[in-house]
């Protein structure tokens, strides 16, 4: 199996989250390397690596750090998008609670080689012990003076960098929503080029802003102590490096597996084997991507193209498994259900067809199934998708397009039978919960 | 400061850019500014794109979200070699906020654009509770008329809808049914961007977002009103409104808003002699198409019942409803035992034909000069302030100007109460266009929006301290250097401004600061205008204005609809239409009311005046009521001053008459009749001619009439016709010195 270790490298080590243990192993000396480059030689170096977004778009990192305007007197500031929400993830989980250092570093070479004035990581309100680890990487590191005025005794070079707790909604880890949050706004989506100019541009406050993975910012301290040829030498022809796989869902081993891009899928179901049945269906890349179908994962490389190419996408690496006691109807009902409680409200689309979606999952699974249901889930799948403000309508539409297209036979079954193909598994509908503290009362 | 505002709040409708570039829309090539949302390309090229979200003057951030006006784009790509090709499959996206690029191709009519809308539409409607029938908006629906057009006409949703308790009580005027809500933020964003008072949010997410304020409290706004026209389906609405008509049943009329002296374009909506609503009229240089509560609800009184229906003559200290015969008669006879020892106050609140009839029959036939249009504030010449200085009375600016300049400095004024539509336009100044305000006023009131909210700097001073405080500015000024200082400033410091103000001298220097950054307009408000030293806080306001190089940019706005018109028309002691001298001044209205007091008078004769609510000497307002000075009054309904006089004559309302109100910043706008209330009441002109005829004078006819000798004898007014005057009004000039 195809496992290697680079962010990863010290994970297994005790106290690695303290600032001795990891500066022993050769912490900040990533950062130490940075500054004695030229800011352009810290992004031609990102650049050599091919390192790609790692929150799920896969964009080529060095544009966006080289999109940064170098000559405006507006202060520059960097996110760390740390709200990972997106189902089935939770590499970012481990790596801020185990390894904090290796994000705070990344983020302050990003600062060094963009001209940052100040960084925020903004992370789901849920991750509560993960902040306290970047909290106090934080407070290390100004002790030692890897944050603050002059870092490394550098001239002109102050870099504050601050944490930022979510609330609590997904919409919030849309890059744009992610920094209407920030800014004090409700969490919803904002213009996105060729509307409004790109956040590199103008992001938050009117400022040219930065905002990555923290899986990336990682992979950029990893690239900066080793060299960006060195991170190139791993992957595949256009997606470099490794990738963590958070694995979940019918299998022996649950964890976070960062292996080489290219990796053929179904090596990583080696890790101790699929649990209580047989293999029946594989969605690799988070929920919002389409499910693959068992017999189909043979030509699946876990990379951007060769998940693209067979109809799905690599996404956040929210790898799911599912052996075949699970009702892929009730499965995609909870999907849909997820997307409607998440969907922010903004755009037609996604706020009314979330629930629409739901709505018609919700009556074939509690009996209720109709003939033309199908049709009409894909119909309102159509309408949504690319027709939303942001990703999340897309988002929602995708996996229900994928189900239906992979196991069409089961959602027939459901709507012919009332009842599900798998067994025991029908379910009354789900009552219609109402906040009355949330709703209008005559004041 | 750095400007840390907020990202995407621009206007949607961009200022104009001079680069054009090509694109195509259905095959229609046209050059249009680069930045352009492309659905206003599309409109100069005659494509139709519907939309609900969308509104030029809100921002543009929260757009694009009713997803309505999706087209096909097919984006020009730039390769790094220079060449420009097209994309090979279009993609969606919304119009309303796509700024065009050069070499854009556009595809509003494909297949896949008619599906969107469908989509769209059925998506809207899923939830809409489709009560069409009973909903004030059935008939003048964007939703109705969009859904006719470009929806599907089966829906295939059969679920359960939404629903909600109809009708919550939103604010004092507008009540709110969250079933019909489609979500558009074009509330919102109104709160936001144009009154600034931000109440209204969403609450919740998803499909179970909701409008309302923080807190659940009350909305409270001098512009809500406006909320209830931008809502483009019938979610937000009128409380007097409401079940009250079918939009297809209304006649509706061009008007102007009598509220005030701003002028607001409005439309009246009645039926038969009841007038129904008031909605805005779009014109660019006034309320673009904004109005404020006070104008779309203050209404009521036109076709309430307390209107008087025929003349109301006191005898014995009972009314007594009389016929207009017998009103003329004893009223002829009155002002001929008097022998010119009549006056006249009043016309603000008419129109300038009223006006000018009224003091056409005061000096024509009656030969009394004193009238006087002003009931409060500064009584003296009104050459005085400014004129002699500066070459105007009251506004240098436009309404429109405002918005261009740098800094705006509001002194002595609730301005949102007193001038709610330059209120808009310092807003939109400081939201739209980086527009700095200053703030200075004796007392802030708590009630939100008011300038103060968005005023970088708000000085507060002691009452009365207004010629302190600009004279501590303008000490400042000189200290620094920042202008040369002539005049009452001389002599003067900081530290005495300081102590008479309560003012800090850092707030004091940050204002100078401020001032001497490049244009500069100065509005004066109501503290300045009732100033028992006006002259001498206008001296100093003329100081710091020509100090700062901004000499045609003090504004001291009148109040009441027609303050201009009135004093155009030539109501005022001293001068004759035109701002012509007299050569033997009248009294004004403190002088007429000592004589009535002192019994030195006859007749007065108060044409729509508030004397007794309004003039700052109620004590001697009553006593000559009180007096044996036969006292005429023409008004509406039964007023305060009405009540204490001998003769009420009814007079009409601004929807029943035609004619022409000249606002504060000199524009004269038209009005139309929109019906009659009962025929025995009569519009103030025609009661002047009509006593004018009987006198000997000549009489006039209609407010045609009128308006052709005023043009024929105002200069600022020559060639003014009802014709002339199209939608927008006229604005008249000084002549240049």
């Amino acid at each position: 199996m195809a496992i290697r270790n680079l962010l990863f490298e010290h994970r297994e080590i005790a106290g690695i989250e303290e600032m001795d243990v990891y500066e022993k192993l050769g912490g900040y000396e990533g950062l130490r390397r940075a500054v004695t480059l030229e800011r352009q030689a810290v992004i031609d170096e990102i650049k050599t690596s091919g390192l790609r977004g790692r929150g799920g778009a896969g964009f080529p990192t060095w544009i966006k750090w080289n999109g940064i305007p170098k000559n405006t007197d507006k202060p520059h500031y960097l996110i760390c998008n740390a709200d990972e929400g997106e189902t089935g993830t939770y590499k970012d989980r481990e790596l801020m609670l185990k390894l904090p250092h290796l994000l705070v570093e990344g983020m302050v070479i990003a600062g060094y080689a963009c001209l940052g004035t100040a960084g925020y990581i903004y992370i789901r309100g849920e991750y509560v012990e993960p902040a306290w680890q970047i909290r106090k990487a934080i407070d290390q590191a100004y002790k030692k003076g890897y944050l603050g005025k002059n870092i490394l005794g550098i001239e002109g070079f102050n870099y504050d960098l601050y944490v930022h707790m979510g609330a609590g909604s997904y919409e919030c880890g849309e890059e744009s929503a992610l920094m209407s949050s920030l800014m004090g706004e409700r969490g919803n989506p904002r213009l996105k080029a060729p509307h409004a100019p790109l956040p590199v541009h103008e992001g938050v406050w009117k400022s040219p802003t930065l905002v990555n993975n923290v899986e990336t910012y990682c992979a950029a301290t990893w690239i900066l102590k080793n060299g960006g040829a060195e991170y190139a030498k791993l992957g595949t022809e256009r997606s470099k490096g490794t990738k963590i796989i958070s694995v979940s869902g019918h299998i022996a081993k649950p964890a976070n597996y960062e292996v080489e891009m290219g990796t053929p899928l179904l090596e990583l179901l080696k890790a101790g084997g699929v649990t209580g049945g047989k293999l029946k269906a594989v969605i690799p890349g988070g929920s919002s991507v389409p499910i693959m179908i068992a017999d189909k994962l043979d030509k699946i490389n876990l990379d951007y193209e060769s998940c693209a190419a067979s109809g799905t996408m690599l996404g956040s690496g929210g790898f799911m498994v599912f052996n075949d006691t699970t009702d892929i109807v009730l499965l995609m009902k909870r999907t849909s259900e997820f997307y409607m409680h998440e969907s922010c409200g903004k755009c037609t689309p996604c706020r009314e067809g979330t629930r629409w979606l739901f709505k018609i999952l919700d009556r074939i699974t509690s009996g209720g199934g109709r003939e033309g249901d199908i049709e009409l889930l894909l119909d309102i799948c159509s309408q949504i998708d690319g027709r939303s403000y942001c990703g999340l309508g897309d988002a929602a539409a995708w996996p229900i397009v994928g189900a239906i297209k992979a196991f069409r036979e089961e959602f027939e079954y459901w709507i012919e039978h009332k009842c599900s193909p798998i067994g025991d598994h029908a379910v009354p509908p789900t009552p219609v919960v109402v906040n009355p503290l949330l709703t209008l009362t005559p004041a | 400061m750095p400007d840390n505002r907020l990202t995407q709040t621009e206007a949607s409708l961009n200022p104009a850019v001079t680069q054009m570039v090509n694109i195509k829309i259905d095959g229609i090539e046209l050059q249009v500014p680069k930045g352009e949302n492309i659905i206003e390309s599309a409109k100069r090229a005659g494509v139709d794109i519907p939309y609900f979200c969308y509104h030029p003057r809100l921002s543009k951030g929260d757009a694009a979200n009713c997803r309505m006006c999706l087209v096909d784009v097919f984006a020009p790509r730039r390769a790094p070699d220079g060449t420009v090709s097209l994309a090979k499959m279009p993609k969606p996206q919304a119009s309303c906020t796509l700024p065009a690029d050069e070499g854009m191709v556009i595809v509003t009519d494909s297949e896949a654009v008619v599906r969107d809308r469908k989509g769209v539409l059925e998506f809207l409607l899923i939830n809409h509770p489709l009560d069409c029938p009973i909903c004030d908006r059935g008939g003048e629906c964007p939703l109705q008329n969009n859904a006719i057009f470009y929806g599907a006409a089966t829906s295939r949703y059969t679920e359960e809808k939404r629903h909600f308790p109809k009708a919550y009580p939103l604010a004092e005027n507008v009540v709110f049914d969250r079933e019909r809500c489609i979500h558009c933020a074009r509330c919102t964003r109104f709160t936001e961007d144009i009154s600034g008072d931000a109440q209204l949010g969403f609450l919740k997410r998803g499909a179970d977002m909701e409008v309302g304020t923080f807190e659940h409290t009350a909305y409270k706004s001098k512009f809500s009103g406006n909320v209830i026209e931008l809502c483009p389906v019938g979610a937000l609405l009128s409380r007097s409104y409401r079940f009250k008509a079918r939009p297809w049943d209304l006649h509706s009329q061009r008007s102007v808003c009598s509220k005030c002296s701003n002028g607001c374009n409005i439309k009246i909506d009645y039926r038969l002699d009841s007038l129904q609503r008031i909605n805005g009229r779009i014109n660019e240089a006034v309320n673009e198409e904004w109005t404020c509560d006070k104008g779309k609800f203050g209404h009521s009184y036109v076709s309430s019942e307390a209107r008087l229906k025929t003349p109301m003559l006191k005898a014995d200290g009972e009314w007594k409803a009389i016929d207009w015969t017998e009103a003329l008669q004893i009223l002829v006879g009155k002002l001929r035992d008097a022998d010119g020892s009549v006056a006249g106050i009043g016309g603000q609140r008419c129109t300038n034909e009223d006006n000018f009839a009224f003091q056409k029959l005061f000096r024509g036939v009656l030969k009394s000069n004193d009238i006087d249009s002003r009931v409060e504030g500064y009584l003296g010449s009104v050459n005085k302030p400014l004129y002699e200085r500066f070459g105007y009375h009251a506004m240098g600016n436009a309404i429109a100007e405002l918005e261009d300049m740098k800094t705006i400095f509001v002194l002595g004024s609730q301005l949102v109460d007193e001038q709610p539509i330059i209120y808009l336009r310092v807003r939109k100044a400081y939201r739209f266009k980086g527009a700095t305000v200053i703030n200075a006023v004796s007392s802030v009131p708590e009630d939100s929006p008011k300038v103060g909210d968005f005023a970088q700097l708000e000085l507060v001073y002691k009452p009365g301290t207004e010629a302190a405080l600009l004279k501590g500015i303008l000490s400042v000024l000189s200290a620094e250097k920042l202008a040369s200082v002539n005049g009452s400033a001389k002599g003067y410091t900081l530290e005495k401004a300081v102590e008479e103000t309560g003012v800090s001298a850092e707030a004091i220097q940050q204002a100078a600061r401020l001032m001497a950054t490049g244009k500069l307009a100065i509005i004066a408000g109501r503290e300045i205008a009732n100033h028992t030293n006006h002259l001498e806080v206008v001296q100093a306001i003329g100081d710091l204005a020509e100090a700062t190089g901004n000499a045609q940019n003090i504004n001291l706005p009148g109040e009441d609809v027609n303050s201009q018109g009135a004093a155009d028309m030539g109501v005022l002691p001293d001068f004759a239409p035109g701002y012509a001298p007299i050569e033997n001044p009248g009294k004004n209205t403190a002088q007429i009311l000592q004589a009535a007091a002192d019994g030195n008078l006859k007749v007065l004769w108060v044409a729509g005046a508030k004397l007794l609510e309004k003039f700052a000497n109620r004590e001697l307002a009553q006593a000559a009521f009180a007096s044996d000075t036969f006292v005429v009054v023409n008004e509406l309904t039964m007023t305060e001053t009405a009540q204490t006089a001998d003769l009420v004559l009814p007079a009409a309302s601004f929807a029943e008459k035609d004619g022409t109100f000249t606002n504060c910043e000199r524009r004269v706008q038209r009005i139309y009749k929109a019906f009659d209330i009962s025929l025995e009441i009569k519009p103030d002109w025609l009661i002047f001619s009509e006593i004018a005829a009987r006198l000997g004078g000549t009489p006039y006819f209609s407010a045609r009439d009128i308006l052709r000798d005023i043009s024929a004898q105002v200069p600022a007014y020559e060639g003014i016709t009802p014709k002339s005057l199209g939608d927008e009004g006229v604005r008249w000039e000084y002549p240049a010195k």
